[in-house]
């Protein structure tokens, strides 16, 4: 029991949470984007998949990290925009079009991943990349400073995030199309317009959620179903979060360092059955969502509404 | 109610099929018809595609005018399988292989009412005279390993990396406990599950786990593994033993040895007794003495493993063959 | 700060020439000719439907025009979207406001205006401005609150603001009057004749006769799409104006007959519940409701009508106190064995707890009936039976409409409103409860809908009114129960002076009190 408590292995947990916590920033951020204008995007998982299948792929066949980088980023976009055209030019019940995505990117990425690499094969992710200096800071530098340059995009995301939504006209405009899409159009704001932009964003930024989980990683490698539920994880990171990319950070962090506890905490065999530590990164994030949700929560309410001039809902 | 419909609509046309079943077969036109229904990708690199490749072997060796195959992958959940199984019924196949311990109550169901079709299933044991039952004995090469390993290991500590606490998982890892006891007892195995067959990520993540607590020689289960052989893979002077297939192109540089399932050679003996009128109605064993289970040995990493060690190791595994060492079950 | 409002208007005029806008099955402006100057105030009178929200929604850039055109200061304009009438200086308050609640007043203000700070927002130099444009006004806003905080008389000059900021010099206001308290409507008007004095112009609209002769330099009326009549305050009257909005002479059909009876058929004692959020609605509330009395509940939206209307039909649990139902407690029964014995409810939400919008009117009439023995033999219904008395009870309440099977969806808000009628009078109700029966109905169904209140309660049922239009409640009421943040702030007599129960509606507020004084010996403008 109290070799649990060495430093190593306490730096290794927090590492290990920062690391875990790492995708569920990306596809977090950018479906709080996404929500924050009004779109439920359910497909987050779906295109978590073909991110992760297309970078691997672009980046595993042409040798070049970034170009498997560049073309999650455009496989996100291209999924972003058909996500938006079902949701907000269809105005399709976004929780079923969410599904019918999800599972679009679970077949797609299994089936490019047969047919054009058919077995599992492994290469070099994006490396380690100790910030000098930063690294030096006792405990926190090798927690945060000595890892991939992904998991520093992410986390500089959050401030990025929380100044676009709250610091800029653009943010401004996201915000009054997801809760009052009639009084942005009786501004001139495109309610349509803002809303694929929020989507398209929200899901390139989920398909570099994907990517971590293959080129993302040290040793890199794409298998079938890679994000295993982690993208629907994210979307109720958002709910959690009520929105706010500092939430969002909360959330993630939270059930990261939980499951990275657990993992060590059933290797010290205490004797407990082994599903408890399992389900326990759910349960606490349950349990904080419900103590947390007193006082007013001031989500976009026009969440799941399609918008239709002069139909108020 | 018209945005419902076309939400539906959207998601029929976007999901395309997952899963792809064989083409509809006349019935008596000699071809002997094999269908597999398996818990996850033909490509998984573990159990799934063992027995893929097994069925391909045999199929390939009598010839595509007197064999053919279909196989459904990807169908963890019983029900669908079950649905699956009755599909190549009907479709005329003649031995339908149900890849998974979870398919036990679907096949029995449609077994009863198809008699001159072959079925087989495992790991299992419940048989009948239609049912083939197959039992990889997972333990015994575990029991070799975990010997092994409890020699080789330079910081006493050895990591499991489970999936879920079941079926072979437990066999293999009893077996693998027991060996590092009967080796050296004050080696420490840390032994935890991810709750997961397919979770890579997590997989990894509990490696890299094990690996922080000093672990230098790890093993484990599933699919999921590819994901902890990642983790053994970055880290220098830790190594792993596989399971299900030979995995070592997987990391040449990091797998001593894997413990493979020659599914060829029991899908041949299916065939065989099938051909011979004998639909089923035995539990078919894989173990060391049938050879349908093989200890395959990285070459790359052939110095690892001093040659004393592995005289020593030939002899103990002549003793579990024989049965001179008792590898116990958990109950 | 010198932009602090914009000293030349740039609209000098607005011309409406044969504007037709149609929408599938409704001509809803039919070849409307119209010209509005700035400076003025510019009433658009007419009832719900006659398409006074459409036409300015047209002029607002909302809508395109079918036919016809806009004019401003003289040359054709095309608006494709309010951006472009923005653009133009006219600015617009719609009826449901277009504000962002979890925003706060700033942000709502700033919202799709050009930063200087682009791609940033600059609050602090827009609160600058806003903060001296709301005290010239004398707004009194607080530019940081959050407008879900602000009471909806705020929301609305919160609405003003943002047009002003923009430097509009039309303003379009639909409606503003329908949400206010009488005090709240005489500070609005004040307002209205600060922006006139400056040099705005402004369009009015309503359907409240009494406003339009108040405050219009020019009152327009539209009835069916059309303009039936242009006058000005001075040279019309009240039943003029109402005699063009109608199309006929409105004379009320209906009339009291003796006083309440003294028998106490509802006594509700120290009733305390909750609303949807949890909040403490309705504090210890007691009063009793006699035979043959209308008993009305003044107050403003929000301060526990809805409550308390909810309570006494069971549809929310009560906190605390007792409802007595002759002499008998309600509070331990459902909605069906309250409705047994003999509770009749018009629900607020007509359309979600009123009726069930796909159902035909014949399945909505006998909603509450079907299950007894007249209707039912067992568990089947007796078509015919059912037929033949729902048929009955639509034509008996005067419901217009192609037949009895249309779904009630297609009805007009009146309409739905006597199929509701139709189904709680049917059924001899004991005890009838009425919340805002008459909002967003037309004159013609509102006076039925009075004439049947005060049918029942001339035969001796006692009717609990709840509304939020004085007039109705002045006319109809024996006496009016005030509601004051979930309390009762007293019960008055129906001939106690508006004023003084706007007094009590907020609170008792002494403020505005002084303001409204001082509004009202401020002469109407007229020329």
């Amino acid at each position: 029991m109290s070799e649990f408590f060495q430093a190593t292995v306490l730096l290794g947990l927090l590492t290990a949470g920062v690391r875990l916590a790492t995708p569920f920033l990306f596809a977090g951020l950018g479906e709080m984007l996404s929500q924050r204008s009004g779109v439920l995007n359910l497909g987050v998982e779906g295109i978590m998949l073909i991110g992760a299948f297309v970078s691997f792929f672009v980046a595993f066949e042409s040798g070049n990290l970034y170009l498997g980088l560049l073309a999650a980023i455009l496989a996100g976009a291209f999924m972003g925009l058909l996500t938006a055209f079902v949701s907000v030019t269809m105005k399709a019940v976004q929780g079923i079009s969410g599904i019918g995505i999800h599972i679009l990117g679970l077949g797609l990425s299994g089936l490019f991943f047969r047919l054009t690499m058919g077995s599992i094969s492994t290469m070099r992710g994006f490396p380690r990349l100790a910030i000098p200096i930063l690294k030096d800071i006792p405990v926190l530098g090798r927690v945060l400073f000595n890892q991939n340059w992904m998991v520093y995009a992410a986390l500089l995301l959050v401030p990025i995030s929380w100044a676009v939504i709250y610091k800029t006209t653009f943010g401004l405009k996201v915000r009054s199309v997801g809760e009052n899409p009639h009084a942005a159009d009786s501004l001139g704001i495109s309610v349509t317009r803002v809303r694929y932009i929020c989507v398209v964003i929200g899901s390139i930024m989920a398909s570099i959620a994907g990517a971590f989980l293959t080129i993302g990683q040290h040793e890199a490698a794409f298998v079938n179903n890679i994000a295993a539920g982690r993208g629907f994880i994210a979307v109720a990171l958002v709910y959690f979060a009520k929105w706010n990319p500092l939430g969002v950070l909360a959330g993630a962090f939270l059930f990261s360092m939980i499951d990275a506890f657990q993992l060590r905490i059933q290797i010290i065999d205490i004797g407990i059955p082994y599903e408890i530590p399992v389900m326990l990164p759910y349960i606490v994030t349950i349990v904080v969502l419900a103590l947390s949700t007193r006082g007013r929560v001031l989500g976009p309410t026009a969440l799941t509404k399609p918008f239709v001039r002069g139909v108020h809902t | 109610m018209k945005k419902l419909l076309f939400s539906l609509l959207v998601l029929v046309l976007l999901a395309p099929g997952l899963a792809f079943a064989g083409g509809a077969a006349e019935v008596d036109d000699g071809v002997l018809r094999i269908g597999v229904i398996l818990p996850s990708g033909r490509d998984d690199m573990s159990w799934s595609q063992g027995m893929y490749e097994g069925v391909s072997a045999v199929v390939a060796n009598m010839g595509a005018g007197n064999a053919q195959m279909a196989v459904t992958e990807n169908v963890p959940n019983p029900v669908d399988a079950g649905a699956a199984i009755r599909d190549y019924a009907n479709q005329g196949f003649n031995i339908i292989i149900a890849h998974g311990s979870q398919y036990q109550n679907p096949l029995m169901e449609v077994a009863a009412d198809f008699p001159e079709v072959t079925f087989a299933h495992g790991t299992a044991f419940e048989t009948s005279s239609n049912i083939f039952a197959y039992d990889p004995q997972a333990q015994l090469g575990a029991y070799l390993f975990g010997w092994l390993a409890a020699q080789m290991t330079n910081s006493q500590v050895l990591g499991i990396v489970g999936p879920v606490r079941a079926g072979d998982a437990i066999k293999y890892n009893y077996g693998f406990i027991q060996g590092v006891e009967a080796a050296n007892p004050s080696v420490r195995v840390l032994e935890s599950y991810t709750g997961s067959f397919g979770d890579n990520i997590q997989a990894k993540e509990m490696a890299e786990a094990h690996i922080n607590a000093r672990a230098d020689i790890l093993t484990g289960t599933a699919q999921q593994v590819v994901g902890a052989i990642q983790a053994v893979s970055e880290n220098d002077g830790v190594y792993w033993f596989a399971n299900d297939t030979d995995q070592s192109p997987l990391a040449p540089n990091s797998i001593i040895a894997s413990q493979a399932y020659s599914w060829e050679t029991v899908v041949q003996y299916m065939v065989d007794s099938h051909m011979a009128g004998k639909l089923g109605g035995e539990i078919i064993s894989l173990d060391l003495t049938n050879e349908r289970i093989q200890l395959v040995f990285n070459p790359v990493l052939a110095d690892l493993v001093p040659a004393d060690l592995m005289a020593q190791f030939e002899s103990k595994k002549a003793d579990v063959a024989s049965g001179a060492i008792q590898v116990r079950l958990p109950e | 700060m010198s932009a602090i409002k914009k000293s030349v208007p740039s609209v000098q005029s607005i011309e409406l020439r044969s504007v037709t806008k149609r929408f599938p099955g409704v001509l809803a402006n039919d070849s409307v000719s119209l010209s509005f100057e700035s400076s003025r105030v510019h009433t658009l009178l007419g009832e719900n439907g006659a398409g006074k929200s459409t036409l300015m929604h047209v002029m607002y850039g909302m809508y395109a025009p079918d036919e016809g055109q806009i004019l401003v200061n003289g040359s054709p304009v095309h608006f494709r979207s309010p951006k472009d009438a923005a653009e133009y200086g006219i600015g617009m308050v719609h009826q449901h406001f277009m504000l962002v609640p979890s925003l706060s007043v700033l942000e709502n203000i700033v919202l799709n205006y050009p930063s200087p700070r682009w791609p940033f927002l600059d609050l602090a130099a827009a609160r600058e401005r806003v903060v001296a444009m709301s005290n010239e006004y004398g707004f009194g806003i607080d530019p940081d609150a959050k407008v879900w905080q602000l009471s909806v008389g705020e929301q609305q000059r919160v609405e003003i603001l943002r047009i002003l900021f923009r430097d509009a010099s039309y303003i379009i206001l639909d409606e503003p009057t329908a949400v206010l308290t009488p005090l709240e409507v005489k500070e609005f008007m004040g307002v209205l004749r600060r922006l006139v004095a400056d040099g705005h112009g402004i369009v009015f609209i309503t359907h409240k006769l009494n406003e339009a002769l108040e405050i219009s330099d020019k009152i327009t009326v539209l009835r069916s799409g059309k303009v039936v009549g242009e006058t000005t305050p001075c040279d019309t009257d009240k039943n003029q104006l109402a005699g063009l909005m109608v199309g006929r002479e409105v004379v009320p059909t209906w009339q009291k007959r003796g006083a309440a009876g003294e028998k106490v058929i509802l006594s509700v004692r120290n009733l305390s519940a909750r609303n949807n959020k949890g909040l403490r609605a309705l504090n210890d509330v007691s009063f009793d409701l006699k035979e043959g009395e209308v008993l009305a509940v003044a107050g403003v939206s929000g301060n526990g009508q809805k409550e308390l209307a909810e309570t006494i039909a069971g549809l929310r649990r009560i906190d605390g106190g007792e409802i007595l139902l002759g002499g008998s407690n309600l509070a331990g029964l459902d909605v069906k064995q309250r409705i047994d014995s003999g509770l009749a409810f018009i629900p607020e939400e007509r359309m979600t707890m009123g009726v069930v919008k796909e159902f035909s009117l014949i399945e909505n009439v006998i909603l509450k009936s079907h299950g007894t023995p007249e209707f039912a033999s067992g568990i089947f219904l007796r078509a015919k039976k059912i037929r033949d008395s729902a048929v009955q009870a639509i034509k008996d309440f005067d419901v217009r409409t192609p037949s009895a099977d249309v779904a009630a969806a297609t009805l007009s808000g009146g309409n739905i409103q006597k199929v509701i009628l139709a189904r709680e009078l049917s059924s001899r109700p004991k005890l009838l409860i009425a919340a805002q029966p008459t909002r967003g109905v037309d004159i013609g169904a509102s006076e039925y809908i009075h004439k049947r209140i005060v049918q029942i309660r001339n035969e001796g049922v006692p009717v609990l009114l709840i509304s939020e239009d004085l007039d109705e409640i002045i006319s109809l009421a024996d006496r009016v129960l005030v509601l004051y943040e979930g309390q009762v702030q007293g019960i008055v007599p129906p001939s106690t002076p508006v004023e003084e129960i706007g007094l009590m509606m907020t609170g008792g507020n002494t403020h505005y009190v002084v303001d409204g004084c001082e509004d009202s010996e401020t002469p109407p403008t007229t020329h």
